[in-house]
């Protein structure tokens, strides 16, 4: 094989200046903001398409996880160049705001969204909601066979038949719901249970899909999975239907995404903005007619029309701001699940 | 050599010359093993944190960590896959090389290249292809189909290269003294493979207590998993550092056992000339049966992904190939891919240049510890490099310096490999030949020596930039928020289980990972005939 | 049994090359026999198929009445107990001397070492060296190693395919002799294959010439050396002087002048041969060269080739066509003539007659 130094150094350079390319467009401009984003990506980036063409302010997404981005952020301190953080769940909030590094939010903002919806200290508020369900296979259960509780899922009976995504964000977040309701030993016991009873998933889609397919019986994850698959092909989602817990019980656990301004934010007017356009009409309007089929949490905001009310879901009531995720991932070393 | 020196230098001159020469290539040698040195300790960090954290945390909390029943479990499913997998993919990868060097099996030649060429395929998309086509595919059983699946031209390739090598003579000669032929290959043969079958286990273990991807899809938890499960968790906690300490321990049981069984021995074929070209075994009535095994390996190991892939390409029509956002991760890709190798490449120079032209004790000992170190799983490495960065080097930690690192302590090895081939071409006589000729060191340097290395440092970019194009645990964790390689965005889709718009990633790796698994092929073919 | 190895017509073919095209040969018992050929000329193919690593076209082969193979029947080389001592020796890498000349021998034979060291002794080689390894023997060492591993069977036939081609030439011949004489001693009939046709001559009581898969000549050294059967496999054996002649009642007419041959019915035209060892040369004045009808033969000296104890010259035949080649003289180095001087050249003994041509 002949090797020409110089052709190898011409190809090199062509490729690493295509590979920089996007790496320069997705550099930020001076008038924009920077947002972590550990949202799904196409509502994220419909929120951000909306805002800046109603503004004219720009806007940058980094992609990560909940947990990923909120210890990246702290670990970046004030230093941080992230504007807006968005995430799924509420525990992500509550390490970047133990770390004191959001800035309270404007008034405004914190008007469109109702008190339930956001912690009390008003540094970071809710941006959309998700609510715990059971899924199972229509099938193989009959509605006399369901869960009363998301506890009942403890019980030996339960053995084998049930799966959920416990290694995930999410499901971590239902679980510090249960921390706060029902405490330390309770949940111990809980997860207990579920190492024995449980079988273990990587990502609540994988969940659904086993339950499906008729691997296990049920699941639990949160509803808009089942929602969006119903909306696309409907593959993963035929067999299935929705069992809502209600009565308040932790299985009935609706999760709140969250969304704050970085003290460190050096574009606060247009950060706050933002937050204050998702929060609106506008951000809360997509969340009604876009596929990401999660709640709207808005004063006033409708959901979409496919979900079941959130008034009706009989959620428990849980303080966001308390929900503690380290406690939660402790708690899980200790069961054996991590 | 060096030009005869004109009959009035007087001795004392002579002798001078002599030693400032010596000198100067002293000097030059220590230079080189000063940046060898160097890099070494570099790449010795992330070992040296695990264990600085494992200190941190105080005995009681770390052994609380380690001896717990998570860890038992993880410990039992990471030793039966490892004692399961790595027996059968020696049968399977000694049964093919025998078939398709030492036999008269039809379409041999054919038979060798689609054993080699599973490695295009990286090990997670294996599992995709599986977890397709039968989703409820799970567990140990699981998960050692598909690892064999993937893994055994690890074990083809060597074994094949070792089986044409062997000298016909010799098993000649133990049949004239009465062996049958069964005996000739249990007594003669296997025990001149002792080297390539330890060998290709030892890479077989390694790569199965390093891989990801290929257990998360079929729901197989090792320590891997479970590390990469605790960081996305609890971040850099001390629980994922206490796992990644374990591992490296198992990795290096399977470094020692290998080191051990291959003892000083020492089997080139002993004495001079050509060995005879051997005569292939008549199959006879035994084709048919025969011809099965390459055949439904074949089937099992390249049919299954390519014909899922092709089906969900075809299922997704032009829909899913959105350019948009496939070419600039196809352009971030090779950005890493091909940067990260020139440093890997740059950094593995010294090291060889050592090992050719100045092999001594302290060579051996940077080379000892880079292996080891390149022996690591992705996850331990990124695992380490990201405390490291968090803790007393922010500026870089999430930057792609930090995951340029990463990739140049993990594939170190394998450039070296190839520099190393490169730089043995190049003889030092050739080098002083050039001097003679009136060329300053360093141009004959250049003119001679880089110019006859350049094809094996070229190859050794190209096998980096092929195994970073398929790292996906390292790359997840250290990837600078925004970047996303094609590794990592077939991961985000399908862990949405998005097969359809993962395939499209699926294929490009595929087709990127063909030239090396080829260029593999074609080497390791070359070398069986020297 | 005075014909113990019998090979009747056997062919060999690869593909469309023809290794062995109907070879013919008896071995008698307790002889040494040489097959010498060139490369390619199909003496080592001709080896395998009597050793069983090979089967035969057609044909068949025998040893002491058993057939061993005929037609494509075969019997397998590990139960035609025949001897095999590779080019090399082809040691196993993995076992230790003791180890490999004990490989044949069963594990549990409680004469075992006994024998091995027996062996060792036969082969002269030192004890010590049995827990050696062998890529830490001499390329000698070696070979005698393998030849020790071949008698551990007591075979009755031992085959040997270029065995010294790897010494040094200094020892090639003291251990050809040694072998030899070990063989012979034990009784051992032995076929020694070799593309060296001193060591051939001196080995073997029986030389068989190969020439592209057929044999050309077999026979007694002296007889292939001195009566080769035609030009080829004159040159192979050692220098030749081939010249066209006219033959009559027993004398021939040449540019060497008269010369007797050894064919005295023969007459007409024919091509003779003398080897350079019969030419001898005097030295004569430039003037003492006689006139026409001098029967003596005159030349040049061209070119003088010392070699210590034989040296060539090169003689250009004054009477010969400018285009003849020049004539080879062996000489004894005691006294050589100079470049450019006359010599006469004469004949000792009787030029050989080609049959045929």
């Amino acid at each position: 094989m002949k090797f020409s130094l110089s052709g190898l150094a011409q190809t090199l350079s062509l490729a690493l200046a295509a590979a920089v390319v996007p790496f320069a467009a997705s550099a930020q401009a001076d008038n924009g903001i920077l947002v972590y984003n550990a949202q799904h990506a196409s509502l994220t980036e419909g929120w951000a398409a909306g805002f800046t063409k109603e503004t004219g302010i720009k806007v940058t997404v980094r992609k990560g996880s909940d947990t990923e981005l909120a210890n990246q952020i702290v670990q970046e301190g004030a230093a941080s160049p992230a504007d807006v953080f968005l995430t799924e769940n509420s525990p992500a909030m509550g390490l970047v705001e133990s770390a004191g590094l959001f800035a309270p939010l404007d008034a405004a903002t914190l008007e469109q969204v109702p008190a339930n919806f956001r912690p009390a200290h008003g540094r970071w508020t809710g941006i959309a909601a998700r609510t715990t369900v059971f899924v199972y296979n229509k099938d193989k259960l009959k509605p006399e066979q369901l869960p009363k509780s998301m506890l009942d899922l403890a019980d030996a009976s339960w053995k084998g038949r049930w799966g959920a995504a416990p290694a995930g964000a999410d499901f971590q977040a239902i679980v510090s719901a249960l921390l706060e309701l029902k405490g330390e030993a309770a949940t111990a016991a809980w997860l207990k249970g579920l190492k024995q009873n449980a079988t273990p998933f990587r990502g609540n889609s994988v969940v659904m899909k086993a339950v499906n397919t008729g691997q296990i019986d049920g699941g639990i994850i949160y509803h808009y999975y089942y929602f969006g698959d119903q909306a696309g092909t409907g593959e993963n989602s035929k067999n299935v239907q929705l069992h809502y817990f209600k009565n308040e019980d932790p299985g009935a656990f609706v999760s709140i995404s969250g969304g704050g301004v970085l003290a460190s934010s050096k574009h606060k007017a247009q950060a706050q903005a933002f937050l204050k356009w998702i929060t609106g009409k506008g951000g809360q309007g997509i969340l009604r007619t876009g596929d990401s089929y999660e709640y709207a949490v808005g004063a006033g905001a409708a959901s979409n029309p496919k979900l079941v009310p959130l008034a009706e879901l009989q959620a428990p009531k849980v303080e966001p701001s308390k929900l503690n995720s380290k406690k939660v991932t402790d708690l899980m070393l200790q069961a054996g699940l991590l | 050599m060096q030009a005869a020196p004109e009959p009035s230098l007087s001795l004392a001159h002579a002798g001078a010359g002599h030693v400032a020469r010596v000198a100067a290539r002293r000097s030059s040698f220590s230079w080189a093993a000063a940046l060898a040195l160097g890099v070494t300790i570099l790449a010795l960090v992330p070992l040296g944190f695990i264990l600085w954290v494992g200190f941190q945390t105080g005995w009681a909390t770390a052994s609380a960590l380690i001896f717990r029943p998570r860890v038992g479990e993880l410990l039992v499913n990471t030793s039966w896959l490892v004692v399961i997998v790595v027996p059968l993919c020696t049968l399977l990868a000694l049964a093919m090389a025998w078939l398709t060097e030492r036999s008269n099996l039809p379409g041999a030649r054919w038979w060798s290249g689609l054993a080699a060429a599973p490695l295009a395929v990286p090990a997670f998309v294996h599992s995709y292809a599986w977890v397709s086509l039968i989703p409820s595919m799970h567990g140990l059983w699981a998960a050692v189909l598909v690892s064999v699946l993937a893994y055994f031209p690890f074990m083809y390739l060597p074994l094949a290269a070792a089986l044409r090598r062997l000298d016909p003579a010799v098993e000649d000669t133990a049949a004239s003294l009465g062996l049958t032929p069964w005996a000739v290959f249990r007594r003669v043969v296997l025990p001149q493979l002792r080297l390539p079958i330890w060998g290709g286990a030892l890479l077989v273990g390694l790569h199965l207590l390093a891989e990801y991807g290929l257990f998360v899809m079929i729901r197989f938890d090792t320590f891997t998993t479970a590390i990469v499960d605790q960081f996305q968790s609890t971040f850099n906690g001390p629980a994922a550092n206490m796992l990644a300490g374990v591992l490296v321990l198992c990795c290096f049981v399977l470094l020692g056992l290998e080191a051990g069984t291959r003892g000083r021995e020492r089997y080139a074929r002993v004495g001079t000339g050509a060995a005879r070209m051997p005569t292939p075994a008549k199959l006879g009535k035994w084709t048919l049966l025969c011809l099965l095994l390459p055949a439904v390996t074949a089937l099992l190991s390249l049919g299954v992904p390519l014909v899922t892939l092709g089906r969900w390409l075809i299922a997704g029509g032009l829909e899913v190939w959105r350019w948009n956002e496939i070419l600039p991760t196809l352009g971030q890709t090779m950005f890493l891919a091909i940067g990260g190798a020139l440093i890997t490449v740059a950094a593995a120079v010294p090291m060889a240049w050592l090992s050719i032209r100045a092999p001594g004790r302290v060579q051996r000992v940077v080379e000892a510890c880079n292996y080891m170190v390149g022996s690591l799983p992705g996850v331990v490495v990124a695992l380490a490099l990201v405390t490291i960065t968090v803790r007393i080097a922010m500026p870089i930690y999430q930057t792609v310096v930090t995951i340029f690192l990463a990739y140049m302590m993990l594939f170190l090895p394998r450039a070296l490999v190839s520099l190393r081939g490169g730089i043995a071409q190049a003889p030092v006589e050739l080098e002083y030949a050039a001097r003679s000729l009136g060329r300053t060191p360093a141009q004959a340097l250049w003119a001679v020596t880089m110019r006859l290395a350049a094809p094996g440092a070229a190859a050794g970019v190209a096998m980096v930039a092929l195994g970073i194009t398929n790292e996906l645990t390292a790359t997840l964790l250290l990837a600078p928020n925004g970047t996303q390689t094609l590794a990592t965005a077939f991961w985000s889709l399908t862990a949405e289980i998005d097969y359809m718009r993962a395939a499209p990633y699926a294929f490009l790796m595929v087709v990127l990972s063909l030239p090396l698994t080829w260029l593999l092929y074609a080497q390791s073919k070359k070398s069986a005939g020297r | 049994m005075s014909k113990f190895l019998e090979i009747q017509s056997v062919t060999k073919n690869y593909g469309a090359m023809r290794a062995l095209g109907g070879v013919s040969l008896n071995v008698p018992a307790g002889s040494r026999t040489a097959i010498v050929g060139p490369s390619g000329s199909g003496k080592t193919t001709l080896l395998r198929i009597i050793a069983g690593f090979e089967v035969p076209d057609t044909g068949r082969v025998a040893m002491g009445g058993q057939v061993l193979a005929e037609g494509s029947n075969a019997v397998p080389a590990h139960r035609r107990g025949i001897g095999f001592v590779p080019q090399d020796g082809a040691l196993f890498p993995h076992l230790n001397v003791a180890e490999n000349i004990g490989f044949g021998l069963a594990r549990n034979d409680p004469g075992r070492q006994q024998r091995i060291e027996e062996l060792m002794d036969m082969v002269a080689l030192d004890r010590v060296m049995l827990t050696r390894r062998p890529h830490e023997l001499s390329g000698g060492q070696q070979q005698r190693v393998a030849l020790a591993r071949a008698l551990a069977q007591r075979p009755k036939l031992m085959l040997l395919d270029e065995p010294f081609s790897a010494l040094d030439t200094g020892l090639r011949a003291a251990t050809r002799k040694a072998v030899a004489q070990l063989l012979t001693s034990a009784g051992i009939t032995s076929i020694l294959v070799t593309h060296d046709q001193a060591e051939a001559l001196s080995f073997a009581d029986q030389v068989a010439v190969m020439r592209a898969g057929l044999l050309a000549q077999v026979g007694p050294p002296a007889e292939l050396y001195l009566r080769p059967v035609d030009a080829g496999t004159a040159g192979f054996l050692g220098e030749a002087v081939v010249l066209p002649a006219q033959l009559e009642g027993g004398w021939a007419e040449c540019v060497l002048g008269r010369v007797p041959v050894n064919d005295k019915l023969r007459s007409g035209e024919a091509n003779i041969m003398v080897r350079p060892e019969q030419l001898e040369w005097e030295d004569v004045a430039a003037t003492a060269v006689g006139s026409q009808g001098d029967p003596a033969c005159y030349g040049t000296v061209t070119d003088v080739d010392y070699g210590g104890p034989i040296c060539g010259l090169t003689v250009h035949l004054k009477d010969a066509d400018v285009d003849t080649a020049p004539l080879l003289v062996r000489s004894h180095g005691i006294q050589v003539p100079s470049v450019g001087a006359t010599v006469r050249i004469s004949v000792r003994g009787q030029a050989h007659v080609f049959a045929g041509t």
